[in-house]
């Protein structure tokens, strides 16, 4: 079967650093995937060439076989893919209904845009905040109307770049939660470094080391390897090289 | 933005745009009444500003070299065709074309706001060396001599279209001009309402999360720009029908005022830059009567209290004292 996302001998060069190093993954349609590693294991760099803010050195990036290496990151967004970025990314001026109501714009009339972007703010519990100025918000509602722009058009896959930074426990079980719950309709790629958070949503885990693909297997297996031991708790050379 | 707002507001700008062009005419002396022509036009100049920075969030230093195109190539086309009517197209075309031009480069060669700014700003000073430059009888663009300093003082007043004999009185003009404000207010907020117009102020608020959801930002900023390119333009057109071309059109001194009225105005309004250009170009010429005080100190006595008292500019800083300021990107 054609993976949904993939990535052929992926590399990322700055200067004399290789920052993504000869990375190869592939995603299935309707798969949660964790990509987690320490600081600096390349996971910033892996999800800017994956979401078209940089492009890789060498290596090819593929969508469903389809070579996507190089497009834009409003080609990749018109795919089908939702992107979530770690400090949420939000419209401040506008209100959170017109938010959502961009994020459909694209692809529905205005009226069904209109429509859907209130279904989706009703589905994630915020539709109350839709005439809200998104400036007003407090942090962990405008993760959820980010969140909201990203599921509004129903992308095939959705990236979530660190998706608990400042989090506290609590917000960081219900994030879980909500992920695990949009995973029945969209593929999902998380990039994290929260095992605890690892350990309550993922399947597959893709562990990145120094730019390398260290391990890949089910979320279990991953936590009782001896190497991702050593990584996280620094036996092994784990000091991380100069990356981005 | 509720939906009666609207034609309320296009109702309102169309009632006080008729208004004065019955009452006017009849009141002021013609000296005057050109001069209001004058200020009508640069409150055009003032507009396409409005729209490229107080919406598409672009501060472009080089409205004033649209401005001076627009009439140049007003006054070279009316001349060569000895008729106004083709020089109308050619005033709009010209400036929206080079906008067209400059903004591919910049857009689509991803450069920094920063470095935009200092390319439309270098991009006028260019111009208006050129310009000034052009004295003597071999630059001329067929017919039309460009002057050099002295630009070209024989710039043919508006006909009737296909009339070339019949050039319009000076009520006429003002009527046309306060005509072309109306129909470039009412395009912006048709514009700005439009899916096009909320997609320009999202990218203005978060460029990148706008491309993250799919929208080639490049393209639409250069929609605006263009749009913007070509209103300067018309209103070089019709500051070249009050007075006639000359350097300063690509001066300095334009292309900084044209962002005084629009701060003074209140950035991020439609209305407020067309009240701030007429404010303080009344405020100017009425200083440049006294005999003690140089009118640049006045404006940038008023820019610096402006700053300091509404810096959101004055149009909105009212509204909020009115208690009927609402989100931000509904007010218009």
């Amino acid at each position: 079967m054609t993976a949904l996302l993939a990535t052929e001998h992926l590399t990322m060069r700055f200067g004399g650093v290789l920052a993504v190093d000869d990375v190869s993954l592939a995603v299935a349609d309707g798969e949660l995937r964790c990509l987690i590693g320490p600081n600096g294991a390349g996971k910033s760099t892996l999800f800017k060439c994956l979401t078209g803010q940089i492009k890789p050195s060498a290596g090819r990036i593929l969508w469903r076989g389809q070579d996507i290496t190089g497009l834009d990151s409003f080609e990749i967004a018109r795919l089908g893919v939702g992107i979530k970025t770690q400090v949420p990314s939000l419209f401040d001026g506008l209100t959170v209904l017109e938010s959502v109501r961009l994020a459909l714009r694209r692809q529905a009339r205005e009226r069904a845009a209109r429509a859907q972007a209130l279904a989706t703010l009703e589905r994630l519990g915020i539709v109350e905040l839709a005439p809200r100025l998104v400036a007003l918000l407090a942090h962990g509602q405008r993760q959820l109307v980010e969140l909201a722009m990203v599921v509004a058009p129903e992308p095939d896959l959705i990236i979530l770049d660190e998706p608990t930074a400042g989090m506290s426990a609590e917000e960081t079980t219900r994030a879980a939660r909500v992920i695990r719950a949009l995973n029945a309709a969209h593929a999902i790629i998380v990039v994290e470094h929260d095992m605890q958070f690892i350990r309550a949503i993922a399947k597959t885990v893709t562990v990145l080391h120094q730019g390398r693909v260290l391990v890949e297997d089910d979320v279990a297996s991953v936590l009782a390897d001896r190497r991702v031991q050593d990584v996280y708790l620094g036996k092994a050379d784990a000091s991380p090289r100069m990356v981005a | 933005m509720s939906g009666i707002r609207l034609p309320i507001e296009l109702a309102a700008a169309s009632f006080v745009a008729f208004a004065a062009i019955l009452v006017l005419p009849h009141v002021l002396e013609l000296f005057a009444l050109i001069n209001a022509t004058v200020y009508v036009s640069l409150a055009v100049l003032a507009l396409s500003l409005a729209l490229v920075w107080g919406f598409g969030g672009i501060l472009c230093f080089g409205q004033a070299a649209f401005f001076g195109l627009g009439g140049y190539s007003y006054a070279v086309a009316a001349i060569n065709f000895g008729d106004t009517t083709y020089a109308v197209p050619v005033a709009i075309g010209v400036p929206a074309l080079v906008a067209a031009a400059l903004g591919y480069v910049m857009f689509y060669g991803r450069i920094s706001d920063v470095y935009m700014g200092a390319i439309t700003l270098t991009l006028t000073l260019i111009l208006f060396n050129f310009v000034n430059s052009t004295a003597g009888d071999q630059w001329r663009v067929g017919a039309a001599p460009l002057g050099g300093f002295n630009g070209i003082p024989s710039t043919p007043p508006l006909n009737l279209p296909g009339d070339p004999g019949n050039p319009l009185p000076p009520e006429w003009i003002f009527a046309i001009a306060v005509v072309s404000l109306l129909i470039c207010y009412i395009l912006a907020k048709l514009i700005l309402r439009a899916r096009f117009g909320r997609v320009i102020v999202a990218i203005r608020e978060n460029e990148r999360r706008a491309e993250l959801l799919g929208y080639d930002v490049r393209a639409y900023k250069l929609g605006i720009f263009v749009i913007g390119g070509a209103m300067a333009g018309l209103s070089g057109l019709l500051f070249a029908n009050c007075v006639f071309v000359s350097p300063t059109m690509f001066s300095l001194f334009y292309s900084g005022q044209i962002i005084i009225w629009v701060m003074v105005g209140g950035l991020g309004t439609l209305v407020g830059p067309v009240i701030g250009a007429i404010l303080l170009n009344l405020l100017t010429t009425w200083a440049g009567t006294l005999p003690e005080i140089n009118p640049s100190l006045i404006l940038g006595a008023i820019l610096v209290l402006a700053v300091l008292v509404m810096p959101r500019g004055m149009l909105p800083s009212l509204a909020t004292m009115l208690g009927r300021f609402r989100v931000a990107g509904g007010v218009t």
